[in-house]
């Protein structure tokens, strides 16, 4: 964190061992079910294990670059505005997430058509509401009457009897 | 000859008022998707694929590739009147397409570029159409080996030919083909890699990391730009659209050379947006008015739309010949092909010549199909984007989730969305390419097969891969592709790279309120 932000810096190296990470439980996750030899040929480990090993090399390529080559050490990754901006975009999603888990995916659309338009457009309560309800319906008469694929539905779906 | 013979039987399959309808349906969804902002082909081609599961192949394949073509169009249209891309591979085409509507010629603008991309697609398939046949016919040739060198080469050419380092591309390709790895193992039937989560062991979809990584990652980019769209009002003339496409062949030698550009392009995994950058840049050295390039110059529009479309087209013909797809769009057809129960390779143009034939068919229809409609409904399409993100970008999301949802009818999906989610917007904002990781993504589970069955063949020796001269010759190209950033930096062949990688991130961002009017 600098003053005015994120660096890109930062970020870089973050995501050199996020991916690193990533390649390093590959190979973990192969080593598991046997990376050698097989009398049927090679092992089920033995392909993942060397694209882990890939991952974690380009990884370490990336976080070298960053950090000896000092690149990005001037750029800004994302400020203060912009975070805020985001976390406006983003939370509302994570919610969305919960609530589809708990309630349905009709609910969870009602919910978060109606917090996504409040937070972002600061719209009328009227109005989010109205236009959350109408896109749940919307998807209820396509999904499950014109295509015939059952979402998820919660409680209240069942509470009324729409399966 | 025989070729033209089974084209004619394609265009039988296809010509039934079904297979119209859904050409149409399938054109104006593309153009939905191509105009709305984080929502571009692959994305939509993702969320249409498990509505498909139970069709036909054939229809289901015109539905997809259909909304492919509209998909294209759809993003030059919004690049041209909002300066805002719709997709990728149309950022090219606001460099000249939205200074000439800007100036008051917003049909010509758009009539311009929607024939010369109908004239690309065009070429693209006639391309196809002579020559699927015998590189399905040289497929058939390769066995285990063959076919690895043949991932391994578009592998390679994805590291040569990337704007991004080397090392990011390398990273993002490899943890396609890891994630593609992840639940049971197709050779041996075991699980791997689950890490004791039962929700892993059916595996990652490609389809949950498409729209993790096409959708909302796009949407959180485009949020954080804070998107305001300022469009330029459009009526269109008929009179304007016949004046524009009179004038048409003046700009036929750089429909020729972009076409060419695209089709390259295309075969390679380099893909349209490379295709339709080199095009715009070759047409701006080769002018004799470089100038003019960048306030509205029509072999400015031509250039990228017919190098975009035509690379767009021609990426389908290594996916249906050799099952190695062109673009990320490519990719996700091809992920459909495998779940409608087909093979995508030689051996299709043996056992399905029908979904072959019925779908280069199809191309033919439906890009003719795509131009009428495109022309016709672009103040439809332009007035969607006059509705505030805030309604959009959530709706958007929406249809994303229940689209998820649909594809395994499993919950932990939605956390694997959000993951990808996170590394996208990461990869975008850090120049990591997004597509490698789609295609290997798609195509891990057959190079992985192709690998093993190749170690089977020689009993653990890698030098199976050099082992005859059809082998070693793609084994060597793919060397070749790997160390071309060298050698055309050595040879000074870097520029229209360098000058992709700094318009790129200018131009993918809307435009600020200073380069308005």
């Amino acid at each position: 964190m600098t003053h005015n932000g994120i660096s890109r810096y930062s970020m870089e190296i973050a995501t050199a061992l996020l991916t690193g990470g990533i390649g390093l439980a590959i190979c973990y996750g192969a080593w598991q079910v046997g990376t050698g030899w097989t009398p049927s040929g090679p092992d089920s480990g033995y392909f993942p294990f060397w694209i882990g090993v890939l991952i974690v090399a380009g990884s370490v390529v990336n976080l070298l670059r960053t950090i000896v080559g000092h690149r990005h050490k001037d750029e800004i990754f994302l400020d203060a505005a912009r975070l805020k901006s985001l976390a406006r975009f983003v939370l509302p999603i994570l919610g969305f997430a919960v609530v589809s888990l708990l309630l349905g995916l009709y609910v969870g659309t009602t919910l978060y058509v109606l917090f996504a338009m409040r937070l972002q457009g600061h719209y009328a309560w009227w109005r989010s509401l109205a236009s959350g309800v109408a896109i749940s319906v919307c998807f209820y008469l396509l999904f499950e009457l014109v295509f015939q694929v059952p979402l998820l539905k919660g409680p209240l779906e069942h509470a009324f009897g729409i399966y | 000859m025989n070729n033209l013979s089974l084209l004619m039987d394609g265009f039988a399959t296809i010509l039934t008022w079904n297979h119209l309808l859904i050409m149409v349906i399938g054109v104006m969804l593309g153009m939905l998707v191509g105009v709305l902002p984080g929502l571009g082909a692959p994305n939509g081609v993702s969320l249409l694929l498990p509505l498909t599961f139970t069709m036909d192949p054939v229809s289901a394949i015109i539905l997809l590739s259909c909304m492919y073509w509209g998909a294209l169009f759809g993003g030059s249209t919004t690049s041209i009147l909002f300066n805002i891309p719709g997709e990728p591979s149309s950022v090219a085409t606001t460099f000249d397409g939205y200074p000439m509507a800007r100036n008051g010629e917003a049909t010509r603008a758009l009539t311009l570029a929607f024939m010369s991309a109908g004239l690309g697609a065009l070429a693209g398939v006639v391309m196809i159409t002579l020559l699927a046949s015998s590189v399905a016919q040289f497929g058939l040739r390769f066995s285990s080996p063959e076919y690895f060198a043949v991932y391994f080469l578009a592998f390679c050419s994805f590291i040569g030919m990337s704007s991004s380092a080397p090392s990011k591309t390398l990273v993002s390709m490899m943890l396609g083909l890891a994630f593609a790895t992840v639940g049971m193992d197709s050779v041996s039937g075991g699980l791997r890699l689950t890490f004791g989560i039962p929700d892993l062991v059916k595996g990652i979809s490609f389809l949950v990391a498409v729209m993790g990584l096409f959708g909302i990652a796009e949407l959180m980019v485009t949020t954080e730009e804070g998107l305001s769209f300022n469009g330029i009002k459009s009526r269109i003339r008929v009179r304007d659209i016949l004046r524009t496409m009179a004038e048409l062949p003046r700009y036929w030698a750089s429909l020729i050379r972009s076409i060419l550009i695209g089709i390259w392009m295309g075969i390679t995994p380099a893909g349209p947006t490379a295709a339709s950058f080199m095009s715009h840049g070759i047409a701006k050295r080769f002018s004799r008015h470089p100038e003019r390039f960048g306030k509205g110059e029509p072999n400015g529009i031509v250039s990228p739309e017919a190098a975009d479309h035509s690379a767009g087209t021609s990426a389908l013909l290594p996916m249906l010949a050799l099952g190695v797809p062109g673009s990320a769009t490519a990719a996700v057809m091809m992920g459909g092909l495998m779940i409608w129960g087909l093979t995508p390779g030689p051996m299709l143009f043996i056992t399905r010549p029908d979904f072959v034939w019925g779908l280069v068919a199809s191309m033919y229809l439906g890009n003719v199909v795509a131009v009428i409609l495109v022309l016709s409904t672009v103040p439809l399409y332009a007035s969607i984007l006059r509705v505030p993100f805030a309604i959009i970008g959530p709706v958007i999301v929406a249809v994303i989730f229940t689209g998820v949802y649909q594809v395994a009818n499993s919950t932990f999906d939605f956390w694997l969305l959000l993951f990808f989610a996170l590394l996208g917007y990461l990869f975008k904002k850090l120049d990591y390419p997004v597509a490698p990781l789609v295609l290997t993504m798609v195509l891990g589970h057959r190079a992985e097969e192709a690998f093993r069955q190749s170690m089977v063949m020689s009993d653990g020796s890698l030098t199976v891969f050099w082992s005859n001269s059809l082998v070693t010759t793609i084994m060597g190209l793919g060397v070749l592709m790997l160390v071309w950033p060298l050698f055309s930096r050595m040879l000074g062949l870097r520029g229209w790279r360098r000058r992709l990688h700094r318009q790129q991130p200018q131009a993918s961002k809307p435009a600020t309120p200073d380069s308005r009017p």
